[in-house]
C-alpha cells in the first residue's frame, strides 16, 4: 500500500496527536461532542494501524464517515454560514485527515492545519488565558512540526527547544507585522450564531430578569474617565428606554426599538450638540452582549464609528456588540441643558401608554393622586414617600399574579428594582404624567490604580424617567426612596444578607480575592486597551505619531528599513564572528609598516622574517634601512618579548613616519623614475 | 654565560673551519637535551665535530664505529663472570659516558641500532633484565653516511625521531679550505682545546633554554608552520607533536645561542631544516625541499 519508507515512525504519530489535542482541547465545550468522539475514534484507528491490527480505512468508510460528518453538521447546527459551523467542519475534516495520515506529507498538511485550528480559537475568545494558550497550542505544533524531521528530532525535550527557538525568533516579526499588518474590515459580516443564552440586559423587562442578572459577576462595562468623574448618585449608564407595558412585560415598543421604527442620528451633526461644552469624556469598553444598545450617560454623544444617538437619548450600534466593543462618548447631564418644553404627541401617547385593564386598585389611586395633587412632581413625590414609608427591598420578591402592580403596590410590598420602577411608571402613566422605564447599569467599582470603573452584571438597575413641562424628561430612581444605600454604595451593601447567596463559594466575601479579582481585571482592560482593540484606527493613530504620514511609501519604508538594517547586522555578525581571531596590535602595527614598504616596492616575502625583511630592505632601498631597522627591532621586542614600551614605541614611529615622511613612500615610488631619470641623463 | 657560548662556539671554530652555523646547530641541540645525527660524506669533519664539542664542554666521551656485525652488547656492556669474586659483573659498555659519538650508525644491524633507541629515549640501558642509568648529562652524536652508499641500513623512521636534529656539514669554504692547505693542524688544535665549562654550568645552560620566552605571535607562527606540514597535500606525514615541541626546543636554544631571552621567528626558522628536514616525508622523497617551501609558504606574521 505505501512503501516503508515513507511511513509515519510513531513518535511522529504521537506528535501529531498531541498537536491536535492541543489545538482541539479549547473547541471541545463549543463543539457537539460527536465531533470529539469522531477525532478520538480516527486516531485510534489510526494508531491500530501504526500497530499493524487494522488497515488504513477503504474508500468507501472515507466516504461514509465524510456523510456521516457532514449530516451531523447540518443536524447539529441547521445553518451553515456562521462562524460556528464552520469551525466544526474545520475541526472535522482536521479529526478524518488521521484516517489517511500516511507519509510525511501528510503529517506536514495535517500540522498546518493545525495552526489554522488554533488560529479559530481567537474568534471566540481574546482574554488573556485564551491568548497564552494560543502561544502554548503554537509551541506545541511547531514542536511536532519540528519532530517529523527524523533522527533523534522526536525527543520532547530537542523538538520543544527548537519549537520554543523558532518562536522565541519570530517574536520581533509578529511585533512588526502587528504593528504595520493592514488591518482590513471582514469582507463581510460573519454572524456568529447567537442561540447561546448570555447574562445580560434584554430587549424586556419581566419581574424576575433583574433578580437573575444580581446573581452574576460578569464584569458588563469599564470605563476610564478623562477629566472630571460623575458622583455616584450620577452614575447611571443608560441601555434601553421601556416605553411598551402589557400588563406584565415591559418592552421597547414601535419607535423606540431601533430594530421597530426608530430614527437614530448616525451621522455627525445630525442632531445640534448643546452649545455648552460637555461634562464628561469618558471610554466605555463594553463586553460582548450580542445586542445593539450601549450604555452612556444621559445626552450622550460619541464619535466613534457606528456609534448612533437615539431620540431618547441613547446610544446604539449600527451592528450588534458580537466581541468586545469600545466606545468614546460626551455626556451633557439633562440638568446643564435648557429643556424643551414640549413634548410631541405621538411620544406623548407613547408615554402615556397603559394595558386597557387591570391593575383597578393602582389606576384608582393614581387617578386620587392626580386630583389631589395637579402637577407631576407632587404626584412623584407621594408615590416615592409612599414606597419609602413601607417597602422593603430584596432580592428575593415573592412570586405575583396577574395584577402584578396592585399585588406589589398594596399586598406583598417586597420588591427589586424593575418592581419599583415598573409600578413607578405605571402609577405615573395612569395618573397622567408621561412616564418610561429605563434599563441599564448604576454605579460600578473602582479599579484603583487605572482609574477605571468596572461595572458588573449585578450593577443592572432599572429606574424610571418622568416628563414635566417645566423641567422636561428627568430621571426618578424608586429604588432610591426605599434603599438609597443601594444607589450610593451598591448592590453588595444593600442586600448584604441576600448578595450572592446562590454562589457557591462565598468568594466575595474574601476581601484578598476581590482585590485580586480586581487586579485580574485591570491587567484584562489593559490587554484590551493594547492589544484586543488595536484596529485600523489604532493603528493608524500609531503609525501616524512614528511616522507622521501614512502613506504606502512610508509603510514600505517602515518594513524595508527593519528588515535591511537586521540584515545588514546579521552579515556583519557572520563577518565579525567568521574572520577568525583578530591579530595582536604589535602584529597590525608591522603589517602597516610592510604594507607601506610594499608601496615602496619592496613588498615582504611570504615567509621572510622580520630580521631578513629588514636586511633585504636595507641591501635594496638604504634610504629606508635605519627605519626598517627601528621599527624590526621594535617589533620585534613588542610581538615576541611582548614589551608595551616597545608596543607603543612602535605606533610612534609609525606615526611619525607618516607625519614626517609621507614623502620617504613618495620618493620612494618616484625613485625608479628619478633613477632612470638619471642614467638618462 | 653569552661570552661563555660564544668562546665555546668560536674554539669550535678553530677546530672545524668555517662551519660556524653547523655549529651553533650542534650547540643548540645539545644545549635543548638532543641527540644529534650528522649525516655527510666521509672525511668531512663530522667526528672532529663531535670530539671538539666534547672537549669544550668537559664530557666524558666515547667512541664506538658501528660495523655490520656489531651486536648490541657491544654497545651496552655485557655481564662477565669473575672468578675472584665468584659474581657476575657488570662491565659498562661504551654507551656509559656523557658524550657518545656513534660513528656510521646506518652500518650497523638495525637490531644494534635499535639497541641505542631506548639508551637514546629513556637515558637509561636494561642488561640482563636489570636497568642502569646512564650518565646526565647523556648526548648521543650519531654520523651515518649517505643512503645510497654501499653496506648501510637505513635507519627507520621511529629511530630518527630520537633525533633532535640531523645536520649535514658539507664541503668547507674556499678560506676553510685554503687555511688547511696552508698547514692549520685541525688535530692538533683539538688536542689544544680546553673545557670552557663544566657539568653544572652545562646544566645551568640547559635550563635557561627552557626560559627563553616564547610569545603568542611565536607560538602561532609555529602552530601554522605545523598544521601547514599536516594538511599539506605535499607532506606524506606531518610533524608529530614531539616534532613540534622539538622544533620548539631547539630554536629557544638558538635562541639562547644568539643571546636572546626571547624567541624570534628567525630562531624557528633556523633551525627548522634541521629539526623537520629528516621528520617530514614527501612523495618525491626527502624532507629538505619540503622545509625550504615550508618556510616560503608559511607566513610569519598573519595566517
Amino acid at each position: 500500500m505505501s512503501r516503508p519508507e515513507q511511513l509515519l515512525p510513531r513518535e511522529s504519530l504521537l506528535w501529531i496527536f498531541a498537536a491536535q489535542f492541543t489545538v482541539l482541547l479549547p473547541h471541545f465545550a463549543r463543539l457537539p461532542l460527536w465531533i470529539v468522539l469522531g477525532w478520538l475514534i480516527a486516531v485510534l484507528w489510526r494508531f491500530e494501524v501504526y500497530r499493524g491490527r487494522r488497515e488504513f480505512p477503504g474508500r468507501l468508510v472515507k466516504l461514509l464517515a465524510v456523510a456521516v460528518a457532514v449530516g451531523g453538521l447540518a443536524l447539529s447546527y441547521r445553518r451553515w454560514f456562521a462562524l460556528e459551523p464552520m469551525v466544526a467542519l474545520l475541526a472535522v475534516s482536521f479529526a478524518l485527515k488521521n484516517l489517511e495520515l500516511l507519509s510525511r506529507r501528510d503529517a506536514f498538511l495535517s500540522l498546518l492545519l493545525a495552526y489554522f485550528v488554533a488560529a479559530t480559537l481567537f474568534v471566540f475568545e481574546q482574554t488573556i488565558p485564551y491568548a497564552l494558550y494560543g502561544v502554548l497550542a503554537t509551541a506545541v505544533v511547531t514542536a511536532a512540526l519540528a519532530a517529523q524531521l527524523g533522527g533523534f528530532s522526536a525527543r520532547p525535550r530537542r523538538a520543544f527547544g527548537l519549537s520554543l527557538r523558532l518562536l522565541a525568533q519570530s517574536v520581533p516579526l509578529m511585533l512588526l507585522l502587528f504593528v504595520v499588518m493592514p488591518r482590513l474590515e471582514p469582507l463581510w459580516a460573519v454572524p456568529q450564531n447567537s442561540g447561546g443564552a448570555s447574562t445580560g440586559i434584554s430587549d424586556s423587562m419581566t419581574p424576575g430578569d433583574f433578580t437573575r442578572l444580581s446573581k452574576s459577576d460578569q464584569p458588563a462595562l469599564r470605563i476610564a474617565f478623562d477629566g472630571p468623574v460623575p458622583p455616584p448618585e450620577q452614575r447611571y449608564w443608560r441601555g434601553l428606554v421601556y416605553s411598551h407595558f402589557d400588563g406584565r412585560r415591559w418592552s421597547q415598543g414601535f419607535g423606540v426599538d431601533p430594530r421597530e421604527g426608530a430614527r437614530v442620528s448616525w451621522r455627525e451633526n445630525e442632531q445640534p450638540l448643546p452649545e455648552v461644552g460637555p461634562r464628561y469624556r469618558y471610554r466605555v469598553i463594553q463586553e460582548p452582549t450580542r445586542n445593539q444598545w450601549l450604555f452612556a450617560m444621559a445626552r450622550p454623544h460619541s464619535e466613534t464609528d457606528g456609534v448612533g444617538e437615539t431620540g431618547d437619548d441613547r446610544l446604539v450600534r449600527s451592528i450588534p456588540v458580537y466581541s468586545r466593543f469600545a466606545y468614546d462618548v460626551r455626556s451633557w447631564p439633562r440638568s446643564s441643558l435648557t429643556p424643551s418644553s414640549v413634548l410631541g404627541d405621538f411620544e406623548r401617547r407613547r408615554n402615556l401608554q397603559l394595558p386597557a385593564e387591570g391593575n383597578p386598585q393602582a389606576r384608582a389611586w393614581a387617578r386620587r393622586l392626580a386630583e389631589e395633587h395637579g402637577d407631576g412632581d407632587s404626584i412623584s413625590a407621594a408615590v416615592l414617600a409612599f414606597f419609602n414609608r413601607s417597602f422593603t427591598y430584596t432580592l428575593k420578591p415573592p412570586a405575583l399574579g396577574a395584577d402584578s402592580v396592585d399585588e406589589f403596590l398594596f399586598e406583598s410590598q417586597q420588591g427589586f428594582c424593575e418592581h419599583f420602577a415598573g409600578s413607578y411608571v405605571f402609577m405615573m402613566r395612569a395618573a397622567g404624567i408621561p412616564a418610561r422605564v429605563v434599563a441599564g447599569y448604576q454605579g460600578g467599582e473602582w479599579v484603583e490604580q487605572e482609574e477605571y470603573l468596572l461595572v458588573r452584571q449585578y450593577d443592572a438597575h432599572a429606574w424610571a424617567e418622568i416628563w414635566t413641562p417645566a423641567r422636561g424628561w428627568q430621571r426618578v430612581d424608586p429604588t432610591a426612596a426605599v434603599s438609597p444605600e443601594r444607589i450610593r454604595d451598591g448592590l453588595q451593601t444593600a442586600a448584604a444578607e441576600e448578595f450572592m447567596e446562590d454562589a457557591l463559594l462565598p468568594l466575595h466575601r474574601i476581601s484578598v480575592l476581590n482585590r485580586l479579582r480586581l487586579e485580574w481585571d485591570m491587567i484584562n482592560y489593559r490587554w484590551y486597551q493594547t492589544v484586543v482593540s488595536f484596529d485600523s484606527d489604532s493603528q493608524q493613530n500609531l503609525l501616524q505619531r512614528v511616522l507622521g504620514e501614512v502613506s504606502p511609501l512610508r509603510l514600505a519604508i517602515l518594513l524595508l528599513v527593519p528588515a535591511g538594517v537586521g540584515l545588514v547586522l546579521l552579515l556583519a555578525w557572520l563577518w565579525w564572528t567568521g574572520r577568525g581571531a583578530r591579530l595582536p596590535r604589535a602584529q597590525r602595527l608591522y603589517l602597516r609598516f610592510c604594507r607601506r614598504m610594499a608601496r615602496a616596492g619592496i613588498p615582504r616575502r611570504q615567509g621572510e622574517a622580520p630580521r631578513d625583511y629588514a636586511a633585504r630592505v636595507a641591501s635594496e632601498a638604504p634610504r629606508l634601512a635605519a627605519m626598517a631597522a627601528a621599527v624590526t627591532a621594535a617589533y620585534e621586542r613588542a610581538a615576541y618579548a611582548e614589551e608595551p614600551a616597545a608596543e607603543r614605541q612602535l605606533a610612534r614611529l609609525l606615526r611619525q613616519w607618516r607625519l614626517t615622511a609621507t614623502s620617504p613612500v613618495a620618493s620612494a615610488t618616484a625613485t625608479p623614475g628619478l633613477d632612470s631619470g638619471g642614467t638618462q641623463a | 654565560m653569552q661570552k661563555i657560548i660564544s668562546a665555546i662556539v668560536s674554539d669550535i671554530g678553530r677546530v672545524l673551519l668555517g662551519k660556524e652555523h653547523q655549529v651553533k646547530l650542534a650547540l643548540a641541540c645539545l644545549l635543548s637535551r638532543g641527540h644529534l645525527l650528522i649525516e655527510d660524506l666521509p672525511g668531512m669533519g663530522k667526528t672532529t665535530l663531535a670530539h671538539a664539542l666534547a672537549q669544550v664542554l668537559g664530557l666524558s666521551y666515547n667512541r664506538v664505529q658501528f660495523t655490520s656485525d656489531m651486536l648490541p652488547a657491544d654497545i651496552l656492556g655485557v655481564s662477565i663472570f669473575e672468578r675472584d669474586s665468584g659474581n657476575f659483573r657488570f662491565h659498562e659498555g661504551p654507551v656509559f659516558s656523557q658524550l657518545l659519538l656513534a660513528d656510521e650508525i646506518n652500518r650497523s644491524s638495525p637490531k644494534t641500532q635499535s639497541a641505542l633507541l631506548e639508551a637514546m629515549e629513556e637515558r637509561q640501558v636494561s642488561v640482563d633484565g636489570e636497568t642502569r642509568a646512564l650518565p646526565d648529562p647523556f648526548f648521543v652524536i650519531a654520523t651515518q653516511n649517505p643512503l645510497h652508499q654501499s653496506g648501510t641500513f637505513a635507519l627507520p623512521e621511529s629511530q630518527l625521531d630520537r633525533f633532535l636534529m640531523r645536520i649535514s656539514l658539507g664541503y668547507p669554504t674556499r678560506e676553510a679550505e685554503r687555511a688547511l692547505f696552508q698547514g692549520v693542524d685541525p688535530r692538533a688544535e683539538l688536542r689544544q682545546l680546553q673545557p670552557r665549562i663544566d657539568v653544572s654550568d652545562l646544566k645551568r645552560l640547559q635550563a635557561l633554554v627552557g626560559q627563553v620566552k616564547a610569545s603568542e605571535s611565536v607560538l602561532d607562527y609555529l602552530e601554522r608552520l605545523v598544521s601547514f606540514t599536516r594538511q599539506s597535500p605535499d607532506c606524506t606525514v606531518g610533524l608529530s607533536p614531539r616534532g613540534a615541541l622539538a622544533l620548539l626546543h631547539a630554536a629557544r636554544a638558538w635562541a639562547l645561542i644568539d643571546g636572546r631571552s626571547h624567541l624570534l621567528p628567525e630562531d624557528i626558522q633556523a633551525v627548522l631544516p634541521s629539526v623537520a628536514g629528516h621528520r617530514l616525508h614527501s612523495e618525491s622523497g626527502d624532507g629538505s625541499q619540503l622545509v625550504e617551501r615550508l618556510m616560503h609558504q608559511v607566513d610569519v606574521i598573519a595566517a
